[in-house]
């Protein structure tokens, strides 16, 4: 994940595209887990959500690591 | 002094994040640290769900209005009157386009408008570097939003639908005590009571809006709040028009006894509400409901004037009733997280689009004003080669922008500039004093920690929150913290004094365009309510819960207005938002019936539909209200009604045309049923 995103010759942090992938992948799972009534066992959804998404981004950016 | 949890959470949570927003910002070498620190503040908010929804949507604003700047400013920076005259007009259109709608999505419009004018108008001298400035700007907004949203959700956020559960709990509560009073009393519902109502249900649409970026453990029923909110705003023009029948009832002499039986069982109710109506059933419903047959058995039969007006009661009454414990059992599935709307499904209406009243007269006065002090900041700074003209024309737009929602701007403005004074001795010190003797960001962080708490906390209490923003901004604006320290005493002066500038010659356009007295607006908005009256009345097809909203709305408007100019005075023949609203639930009750009704009296409910609307027209004229015509209409409408059955659906168009004709007649008259002929 080192390295810039190019689009239309504006060069991107691929941090920042890995980050918003990251983003929208938890709205979907976080939508999921609403509607699974998951978050009844959880105490503190804000933080939940938080780590959450930080989970999400570090799954992405060892998946994108160059091996 | 306040100082519970929950304060402490917010300033410690506020302060996090603008420590970490600077953090971040020095971090990344970012060009104005400054604007990352000052955005934590201007999103912050006591609710999760509000600062994500704000953060969203100015940084959809932010994206917007650079890529305006972007756009517009490399074609024009050669003609810079042209150029100005565009980015002036982009901001006023973009407060326009804000101003039509309140709901909290408006912000990203005010944002697109005046983020052109700060881009747009830094890079004027230095055209090549628009783009990075662009850039920077948005990363820094960026960064400010994350940091607050991060914080503002983990620092043990409330959430809004504890907030908005606990306001709609507490107005129940207090409308079941001031129906009794009424009823008892047989005085109308006070201006306060009538304030505090229609300030719930409108907040109860605004604020909702938030749920969508709640917390995830939040429930989401847009359609049992869409559904309770239909029932509280029909719960005021219910107790009126039951008020104003028994004032016409006791006019004609002592109540009788049956009356008297309905007063007593539906105040007793009144008082046991809401906690008897959500468990089942109890004593004090069947009480109730004997003595409410009791009176409409009394009056069966005979179409006397008096008798009419009791079964009239007698059937909003009970109207009255199912609408507060249906209101009740929503609120009771709001709180609900699963399976909430399982037991209500029957109450749920259709999804409706919904929209507040809005006034397209004065946001198009804001957006001249606007435009107008964007304009006028900008010639100055041409005219007259004032260097830091740039920054007077930028505050110009951001402060016609912030307070174009208030009757006053002008008034507001002059305390924000007064906020900004107060806040640069402060920034002074910081900057020429403390700064040189700091090194590294954790001394800046230890120095800025004192200010920071104090705005933060600030921002917790109501009265001070408005002072805190202005203050915040600045004493951050103030500071121009940036990577490295470079004190310059002069320029420090020059940009402050353009700020100011800035924010007086919006002063002066606000004075010249958007001066409008309160009471003035709040006989604007009445007017434009009898507007939609009229309308209702003539076209049945109109969605009539979305009506009663907006009219709800209006009303709450008005009585701010007028409570607030302590004109009580003023509510009388011409302005009663309650009557506007009492006559629209009768219409609405007439166009629901008239389709189970025989085509005679269909004709003569189109009739009393069309006198409805001409009384009104009238009124916009400038003629009372009150005048004999409708009068004989709505008599024929009774006499018409009264040849049909007693079905429950002439009984309740009855009730309609009495309220109507108590409304919209004199008080005196009287229905005198026509000779039978024998």
């Amino acid at each position: 994940m080192i390295g810039e995103v190019e689009i239309y010759g504006v060069f991107i942090p691929g941090l920042l595209v890995l980050g918003i992938l990251a983003f929208i992948v938890t709205l979907v799972l976080r939508l999921i887990l609403r509607r699974l009534h998951f978050y009844r066992f959880v105490w503190h959804a804000g933080l939940f959500d938080t780590a959450f998404y930080v989970v999400v981004l570090w799954i992405a950016a060892l998946a994108t690591l160059p091996r | 002094m306040r100082l519970n949890a929950k304060t402490i959470a917010f300033t410690v949570a506020n302060t996090a994040a603008v420590l970490g927003a600077l953090f971040i910002a020095f971090a990344n070498d970012l060009e104005r640290p400054y604007w990352a620190m000052f955005t934590v503040f201007v999103v912050a908010k006591p609710i999760a769900g509000a600062v994500r929804s704000k953060a969203a949507f100015r940084f959809l604003g932010t994206i917007a209005g650079a890529s305006i700047a972007l756009l517009v400013v490399p074609p024009l920076v050669q003609t810079p009157t042209f150029l100005c005259l565009v980015i002036s007009s982009w901001i006023g259109f973009c407060i326009y386009l804000s101003l039509l709608d309140r709901r909290p999505r408006s912000y990203a419009f005010m944002l697109a408008g005046y983020t052109a004018a700060i881009v747009g108008f830094a890079v004027v001298n230095t055209p090549e570097s628009i783009f990075d400035t662009s850039v920077a700007r948005v990363e820094e907004i960026a960064v400010g939003l994350v940091c607050a949203a991060v914080a503002h959700s983990v620092f043990f956020p409330r959430n809004i639908l504890d907030e908005l559960t606990q306001r709609i709990d507490r107005t129940l509560r207090r409308g079941g005590t001031w129906i009794a009073h009424t009823l008892v009393a047989r005085r109308s519902v006070g201006l306060k009571a009538q304030e505090q109502l229609a300030d719930l249900v409108s907040d109860l649409h605004i604020l909702y809006e938030h749920v969508a970026f709640e917390t995830s453990n939040v429930p989401r029923n847009a359609l049992v709040m869409q559904a309770l909110q239909d029932r509280l705003s029909l719960i005021l023009p219910r107790v009126s028009s039951i008020q104003a029948a028994l004032v016409a009832v006791s006019a004609s002499g002592p109540l009788n006894q049956s009356t008297l039986d309905v007063i007593e069982a539906a105040s007793r109710w009144a008082r046991a509400f809401p906690d008897a109506s959500v468990a089942a059933s109890g004593d004090v419903d069947t009480q109730l409901d004997a003595a409410l047959e009791q009176l409409t058995v009394a009056g069966k039969g005979s179409s006397e004037w008096i008798s009419l007006v009791q079964r009239a009661i007698a059937c909003q009454l009970r109207a009255l009733v199912m609408e507060l414990s249906d209101a009740a059992r929503l609120a009771q599935a709001l709180k609900n997280p699963i399976g909430g709307t399982a037991g209500v499904a029957t109450l749920l209406g259709a999804p409706s689009r919904r929209v507040l009243s809005r006034d397209r007269g004065l946001a198009l006065l804001s957006a001249l004003a606007a435009t107008a002090a964007t304009l006028m900041a900008c010639t100055l700074w041409i005219e007259g080669s004032w260097p830091d003209g740039a920054v007077a024309a930028q505050f110009a737009a951001i402060g016609c922008a912030l307070f174009a929602t208030l009757d006053r701007p002008s008034k507001g403005l002059f305390w924000g500039d007064c906020g900004i004074l107060l806040a640069l001795p402060l920034a002074a010190l910081y900057s020429f004093a403390i700064f040189p003797r700091i090194d590294g960001f954790a001394s800046l962080a230890l120095v800025l920690a004192p200010v920071v708490l104090l705005f933060s906390w600030m921002q917790t209490i109501q009265r001070l929150e408005g002072v805190a923003l202005v203050l915040a901004i600045g004493f951050s604006g103030g500071l121009a913290l940036q990577s490295s320290y470079r004190p310059d005493f002069a320029s420090f002066i020059n940009s402050n004094a353009a700020e100011v500038a800035g924010l007086l010659i919006a002063v002066v356009a606000n004075l010249l365009f958007r001066t409008i007295d309160p009471v003035c607006n709040a006989f604007r908005i009445s007017k434009s309510g009898w507007h939609s009256v009229a309308r209702l009345a003539q076209m049945p097809t109109l969605d009539t819960r979305s009506w009663t909203r907006q009219m709800f709305d209006r009303l709450g408007l008005v009585t701010q207005r007028l409570v607030s100019a302590k004109r009580h005075d003023l509510i009388g023949d011409r302005i009663d938002g309650l009557r506007d609203l009492r006559v629209g639930m009768n219409l609405a009750t007439l166009q629901r019936i008239a389709d189970a009704l025989p085509p005679t009296a269909r004709m003569s409910i189109t009739s009393v539909r069309s006198a409805v609307s001409d009384a009104y027209r009238g009124l916009i004229r400038g003629e009372p209200l009150r005048r004999p015509d409708p009068c004989s209409s709505i008599d024929h409408g009774i006499a018409e009604l009264a040849t049909q059955g007693r079905t429950e659906t002439s009984e309740e168009g009855m009730a309609a045309l009495v309220g109507l004709r108590l409304d919209l007649t004199s008080p005196a008259g009287r229905y005198v049923p026509p000779p039978v002929n024998l």
